[in-house]
């Protein structure tokens, strides 16, 4: 049997060339029926929009006192505040980020380190935000831009504490980061991915139960899904490593928890995704089980 | 906690991201040309944006499909009233030099063909859909889809020679 010139035929379909027109066009038509995503915040007529920076002194955000609930704080002293807030509200301009500072830390050189990061990541975060926005509005374009940053905090027991910040970016489409840091409490240091383990043979178990749980679930859920490569559905740029420190955290489980940003493992529907990886798939190479059980 | 279920348009949006090329070769393969095949991209999302015909997210591939053969069996209806396509009109989109015998089989054999067998065998064997899903794209029920490829193939194989249909039988 002979199969080559209906071989040929696909084959040829497929060469079909196609016009760097295309991602234009596509981006048009997808755009033209866009609309802002965030309305959260009324525009008030007649009131010209003012650019207000809040600086929160000390105190207890009700965002912060959210992020809190549910998470009980035993007896710990070490505690995250919100520190400062940029606020702007123009309309289709809308920014809102909270830079988180770690208090009551012995260890004033990780708390200034720490503190210090956030601040410039939030300062910075809005510094791009009022840049990108005087561009369009100098242009005259009729742009939607909005961020969101904030902190939740992901852990909180006796020894850990794990703070999640996120940045939530919208023009045209949107895009969802996250960054945890852990600190162990008690001995008041910043943990490492790379610390937890013997060496540095973890990035390959992780990768390969990350790709059998991706697996596991595509396979239970049609509804989810992920960049690997499988023999019906070949991605060419799909996950392939963890990086050396990919972002995670330790649940309250004492459990490794892998996350990654949007788009980085899954399409956009999926958002920020997270895999807690079984204890028993690391046992063999975690330096201890002072963290992880 | 970050996870938010996407909106409707977004779902679109990736899905189109994800399947653009796709889209343009399948109405290219309708029109041969590149001015029409991006017009019929550009309609369809478009349509697609506005039409709230999805009831079933899971549905969104033969959907889109759905509405990119449509748009593109529309366009020909149109243009057909206004000039005939000849083969020195597809000869002069063939692209390239080395190939150019071969993609005047390409053309040949899909000019040869009626939109009705066109759109079976450019769904089933270049775009690789399963029967189930041509049958729903083309609102046709499976044994029609099934004569069609046969039939398409047959008609393929009266041109040349050494094509293979019996694959469409045991597929079908």
């Amino acid at each position: 049997m002979d199969n080559n010139k209906m071989d040929k035929l696909v084959e040829q379909y497929k060469d079909i060339p196609i016009p760097q027109e295309l991602d234009e066009i596509v981006e048009k038509a997808l755009i033209v029926n866009k609309k802002p995503r965030r309305t959260t915040t009324k525009w008030i007529a007649g009131v010209a929009a003012a650019t207000v920076i809040f600086t929160t002194s000390v105190n207890l955000s009700p965002a912060l006192a959210k992020s809190l609930e549910g998470v009980p704080v035993i007896g710990s002293v070490v505690d995250v505040i919100t520190i400062k807030e940029y606020k702007v509200d123009e309309g289709n301009y809308q920014a809102d980020i909270a830079v988180p500072a770690v208090q009551e830390l012995e260890n004033k050189t990780l708390e200034q380190m720490m503190n210090a990061k956030y601040l410039e990541e939030g300062q910075q975060l809005y510094t791009k935000f009022m840049s990108e926005m005087e561009q369009q509005q100098a242009f005259n374009e009729d742009g939607h831009l909005s961020v969101t940053s904030g902190y939740e905090i992901k852990v909180d027991t006796d020894q850990l504490l794990s703070v999640g910040r996120f940045i939530e970016e919208t023009a045209g489409s949107s895009m969802t980061t996250i960054h945890y840091d852990t600190i162990d409490k008690q001995n008041e240091m910043l943990i490492t991915l790379p610390s937890l383990f013997k060496d540095n043979s973890y990035i390959e178990v992780i990768n390969s139960n990350l790709i059998e749980q991706m697996e596991q679930q595509m396979n239970d859920d049609p509804s989810k899904m992920y960049f690997i490569d499988s023999p019906d559905a070949p991605v060419s740029d799909g996950f392939k490593t963890i990086a050396e420190h990919q972002n995670f955290y330790i649940n309250a489980d004492h459990k490794l928890v892998i996350a990654f940003n949007e788009f980085d493992v899954a399409p956009g529907y999926m958002g920020t995704v997270e895999f807690i990886i079984p204890t028993e798939a690391i046992q063999s190479i975690l330096v201890s089980d002072e963290y992880i059980k | 906690m970050l996870k938010r279920e996407p909106t409707w348009e977004q779902k679109i949006a990736e899905y189109v991201m994800e399947n653009k090329e796709n889209f343009y070769r399948l109405a290219y393969s309708y029109v041969q040309n590149q001015e029409d095949a991006l017009d019929i991209v550009q309609d369809s999302i478009q349509k697609a944006m506005l039409s709230k015909t999805l009831k079933d997210d899971k549905a969104i591939k033969s959907w889109f499909y759905k509405i990119i053969v449509n748009t593109s069996l529309d366009f020909l209806r149109k243009r057909k009233k206004l000039t005939v396509v000849d083969d020195t009109t597809l000869q002069l989109h063939s692209q390239g030099v080395s190939d150019y015998y071969e993609d005047i089989d390409l053309h040949r054999a899909i000019n040869e063909l009626s939109p009705d067998y066109r759109s079976v065998i450019v769904l089933r064997y270049f775009e690789d859909l399963k029967i189930e899903e041509v049958a729903e794209i083309l609102e046709l029920n499976i044994s029609t889809i099934k004569t069609r490829i046969y039939k398409g193939l047959k008609l393929l194989r009266i041109q040349m020679e050494d094509l293979n249909f019996e694959e469409a039988k045991q597929n079908g």
